[in-house]
């Protein structure tokens, strides 16, 4: 599928996170979304979630944020716990992408690496890899949903964070774009990075686990 | 630049670029103190006096204004869960953000308060101490709105609910801001005392809202 493998000379050396979840429990109000579901997720590994609609993908993603408090079970990254002390080991991408209409991908790219700590230098070239590159100054109120996500997409690499929790990665992405996003995940597990992305769609990523969160219930 | 500085600019920015900066608070606070002496009547003693007062309410309903915007737009775009995870500590994120919104949208209020003042007819040196004191109320009235929009970030018409929150919260600062000017119209010293209670307001808001503002924040995510 990729021809060679990304390189980013400019983003810092990663420190891989191993995410353990245990017997971890899961409702929202008073119906079980998931019961005693167990992951060990080690750096390089991918996971994909897939499930019906309302089986609880999007609400196991925001427990392992630490967004949402699991009924019981235990989530571990690394030697944190729980999950929200980890938050410097997690890169999020939720439902929506986190742009400011009003705000080009430039800006909005600087200020999130200002705030990871990341050089900018790496803004331009990671752009290039989901093709969105000659978009930068047009602001996001302006983009397609699909150039939208790749931009937040840009976003979740340029953090430099181990363990990526993508909520429909490819919800808005044409073919390109999935194959882009396939070879940015592999960049980022071939430099010890993992990955849980909940999707309905078909991602085609190499030995990935599969988990139906449908048989959890 | 350092995460927090990046918050100021940022949100000094999007105010500038998505909500047309100063004006609307300017336009709503302009707006209030025009039509209060219509509504109040032509006895230029009677506006004289009750100018200050007039300042001090017209500065807060402006802060007001636009509060549901603040952490509203968080809320909704997913900026929140990206603040959560940032690694910033959430109570100094806050705080960055309500003050850069402030310090973008606010700064005319102490200037068209000191213009009205003399327009009420109010003496050079009372005016100048009420939009001292509306400077110094800037920071308490513009957190209280900023943990307000937070509680209500998220819900359909916010706008109540947050009125209904931070108008009592404001209760203090507008009393010794207000104050401020009209023991100072008055001739009063108290007026020293209560443009020091302001800052002091201020200063107490520096300190307690940001935890709060994080906690709304992270409780309106659950």
């Amino acid at each position: 599928m990729q021809t060679e493998t990304l390189n980013f000379p400019d983003m810092p050396t990663l420190r891989p996170e191993t995410l353990r979840v245990s017997g971890l429990s899961l409702a929202r109000g008073e119906v079980m979304l998931v019961r005693d579901f167990g992951l060990e997720l080690a750096p390089g590994e991918a996971v994909v979630m897939s499930g019906p609609n309302g089986t609880g993908k999007t609400t196991l993603l925001r427990a392992i944020a630490g967004f949402i408090r699991p009924e019981a079970g235990t989530i571990d990254i690394g030697s944190h716990a729980p999950a929200v002390a980890a938050a410097e080991a997690l890169a999020w991408l939720g439902h929506a992408d986190g742009l400011k209409p009003g705000e080009t991908p430039r800006q909005a790219l600087r200020f999130w690496a200002d705030m990871a700590g990341q050089s900018r230098k790496a803004i331009l070239p990671v752009m290039r890899t989901m093709a969105i590159e000659s978009l930068i100054d047009r602001p996001a109120g302006r983009l397609s949903r699909g150039q939208q996500r790749r931009t937040a997409l840009v976003r979740v690499a340029l953090m430099n964070r181990p363990i990526w929790l993508l909520d429909e990665p490819a919800g808005p992405l044409d073919g390109g774009g999935r194959a882009r996003l396939a070879e940015l995940v592999a960049w980022h597990r071939s430099r010890g990075g993992s990955v849980i992305a909940a999707t309905h769609q078909k991602l085609d990523w190499p030995d990935g686990k599969r988990i139906d969160l449908g048989a959890h219930r | 630049m350092s995460a927090l500085g990046a918050v100021f600019v940022r949100e000094a920015r999007l105010a500038w670029a998505g909500g047309g900066g100063a004006a609307g608070p300017a336009a709503f606070f302009l707006a209030a103190i025009t039509l209060a002496p219509l509504a109040i009547g032509p006895a230029p003693d009677l506006l004289a006096a009750i100018g200050p007062g007039i300042m001090g309410f017209a500065a807060l309903l402006s802060v007001l204004q636009s509060a549901d915007r603040l952490f509203g737009d968080d809320h909704g775009d997913g900026t929140a869960e990206l603040y959560l995870l940032s690694g910033v500590t959430p109570s100094w994120l806050v705080l960055a953000k309500v003050m850069g919104q402030a310090a973008a949208t606010l700064w005319p209020l102490p200037v068209i308060g000191l213009v009205g003042a003399l327009m009420y007819g109010v003496p050079v040196a009372p005016a100048a101490v009420g939009a001292l004191a509306s400077l110094a109320a800037i920071p308490a009235l513009s957190l209280i709105a900023g943990f307000a929009g937070a509680l209500a970030a998220g819900i359909r018409r916010s706008g109540l609910l947050i009125a209904l929150i931070a108008t009592p919260m404001m209760v203090p600062v507008l009393i010794f801001a207000a104050g401020a000017g009209r023991a100072a119209f008055e001739g009063d010293e108290r007026a020293l005392a209560n443009l020091l209670l302001t800052l002091a307001v201020s200063l107490g808001a520096t300190a307690l809202a940001p935890f709060g503002i994080a906690a709304a924040l992270r409780s309106r995510l659950a």
